[in-house]
């Protein structure tokens, strides 16, 4: 359960004859309670690989499968966090959270335990009756995490979910999202542009080739992250400033210039 | 409460009513035969108010006007905005109608009266139908744009979330789309007072439109000016009435544009 599997997948936009070629022979696994980020240069069809999972978007070939089912449309078993968090400005936060919990016909009881337990997850219970109009940008990202958590999925698909936010917010964003994995891991797929964040956050990070996209390389952070034991420092910084996070950093930074260099301005 | 600009417009109004009165009444550059003094304007509105003129009270016309906008009103948007809706939402629907609307859209909604006559005679019916005729179009046009302005990533979010498809229309797609559904609104009223005054002129029984018809074949300015006045009360009082459940209905969008 929660394994996310790319096959042979293509992505062209527009006519298949004379279409855009976004996304070429992506082959990717994702195991179960893993966290992987790809980062990639803009433009590289990052994103179209998550909303592909999410089932906004069809391969043009191969196969995309969720716990070993194929993916064919969007679903509440692979909840999605937005860039631009894409909360309902007329409901409160509570009924932003309650949706997709009213969709799967839970009880009124039961809906509120999980939506209280939400909002406890995301230190948001003092915001339960606001509107998203009247919270700050991060608190709006808390409550579209709130939202997508309350779903129980199987995977959890983040888009540039810090993207909108500024540097401070995001940084708590960040180390949030750590301690939300540890009480509650997930399989995540992660898409960012920022590599501090990706290998901050990942177990494993992916590198894609400028457009039409491929992945070029995949880093295991995981196994570095516990020999290093980066555990044990609470802050980002801390952990950004060690030896081994650097190296991984300048090994991402260099392969992404090197598709940067590539491109014809 | 009045504010500062409340003062001013009250002042504004307060200065053209002296000039009318400077014009009509103490130089006499204007003559009661062509524009009625306030004086004149006060007779007028007194007969029509207790005796009554063209078969009525002030009160019976235009309670009666009032009841054929709202009820040509009510129909018009019962039908346009979920019209508006479908079109927005489903390309096959939007494919199948919009070509029809390009063809009947540029007929002004007065030139459906004469047909209107036709079908159902001087009476209630008619003026409903072509009251309808004209505020349909508004309406659905504008429901559709707002339909289709949604950002995508909302929609797709409440599809994420599972959301079954009557929800979505009622709890998503409507009020998202409602901000311009609410201007699709403001526009069919205006164009429902328009129409079932000029359809009152044409023919009609009782009325403000009819009041304003009696008077000119009376050469009558002063009760003129009397239906004039009334369908413009009229007119803001019900745009009023609208702003006011906008304002409800949008509260969660007004405190955004703060």
């Amino acid at each position: 359960m929660g394994s996310i599997l790319f096959q042979n997948v293509d992505k062209v936009f527009g006519p298949s004859s004379s279409g855009v070629k976004a996304l070429d022979n992506i082959n990717l696994e994702i195991a179960e309670k893993e966290f992987v980020a790809i980062v990639g240069p803009s433009g590289c069809g990052k994103t179209t690989c998550l909303r592909m999972v999410a089932g906004f978007e069809a391969p043009s070939a191969g196969v995309i499968s969720v716990s070993g089912k194929r993916v064919t449309e969007p679903g509440p078993d692979r909840a999605v966090v937005f860039q631009q968090f894409a909360l309902f400005p007329w409901k409160t936060v509570r009924e932003n959270i309650e949706l997709g919990l009213r969709n799967k016909n839970l009880p009124s009881g039961e809906r509120n335990t999980l939506v209280e337990a939400a909002l406890k997850l995301m230190n948001l219970e003092t915001h339960a009756n606001a509107f998203p109009h009247q919270l700050s940008g991060g608190m709006q990202q808390r409550v579209a995490i709130a939202r997508a958590y309350v779903l129980d999925p199987e995977v959890l698909l983040m888009d540039e979910p810090f993207g909108a936010l500024d540097a401070q917010t995001r940084v708590v964003m960040q180390e949030e999202l750590v301690r939300l994995a540890r009480v509650n891991p997930r399989t995540v797929l992660f898409i960012t542009h920022a590599v501090e964040e990706a290998v901050y956050l990942a177990d494993r990070v992916a590198i894609m080739t400028r457009r039409p996209g491929r992945i070029k390389e995949i880093l295991d952070v995981r196994s570095i992250r516990q020999a290093e034991n980066w555990d044990r420092f609470q802050k980002i910084e801390d952990v950004m400033d060690l030896e081994s996070f650097v190296h991984l950093r300048t090994h991402i930074w260099k392969s992404l210039r090197e598709e940067k260099g590539s491109q014809s301005i | 409460m009045i504010g500062r600009r409340g003062w001013i417009g009250l002042g504004t109004v307060a200065a053209l009513i002296a000039l009318w009165f400077l014009l009509t009444t103490i130089t006499g550059l204007v003559s009661g035969a062509r524009f009625p003094s306030p004086a004149e304007f006060w007779l007028s509105l007194t007969q029509i108010w207790g005796r009554g003129y063209a078969g009525g009270q002030l009160m019976t016309h235009a309670l009666h006007s009032l009841k054929l906008v709202a009820m040509g009103f009510a129909v018009a948007i019962a039908t346009g905005i979920p019209l508006g809706l479908w079109m927005g939402w489903n390309r096959k629907a939007e494919a199948a109608i919009n070509p029809v609307f390009l063809v009947i859209r540029p007929i002004p909604p007065l030139a459906w009266i004469p047909l209107a006559i036709l079908w159902l005679g001087l009476g209630d019916g008619a003026k409903i139908l072509v009251i309808w005729f004209s505020a349909f179009v508004p309406s659905v046009i504008n429901t559709f744009a707002g339909v289709r302005n949604i950002d995508r990533p909302m929609i797709e979010a409440a599809r994420m979330l599972g959301t079954p498809r009557w929800r979505m229309v009622r709890e998503v797609i409507a009020p998202a789309a409602s901000p311009l559904i609410f201007t699709g609104l403001r526009l069919s009223l205006q164009a429902s007072w328009t129409t079932l005054v000029a359809a009152e002129l044409v023919g009609a029984l009782v009325g403000v439109g009819f009041v304003l018809n009696m008077a000119q074949q009376d050469l009558y300015p002063g009760m003129i000016l009397v239906g004039m006045v009334t369908v413009g009360l009229l007119g803001w009082a019900t745009t009023a009435l609208l702003a006011m459940v906008e304002r409800r209905a949008l509260a969660w969008n007004m405190a955004a544009r703060d």
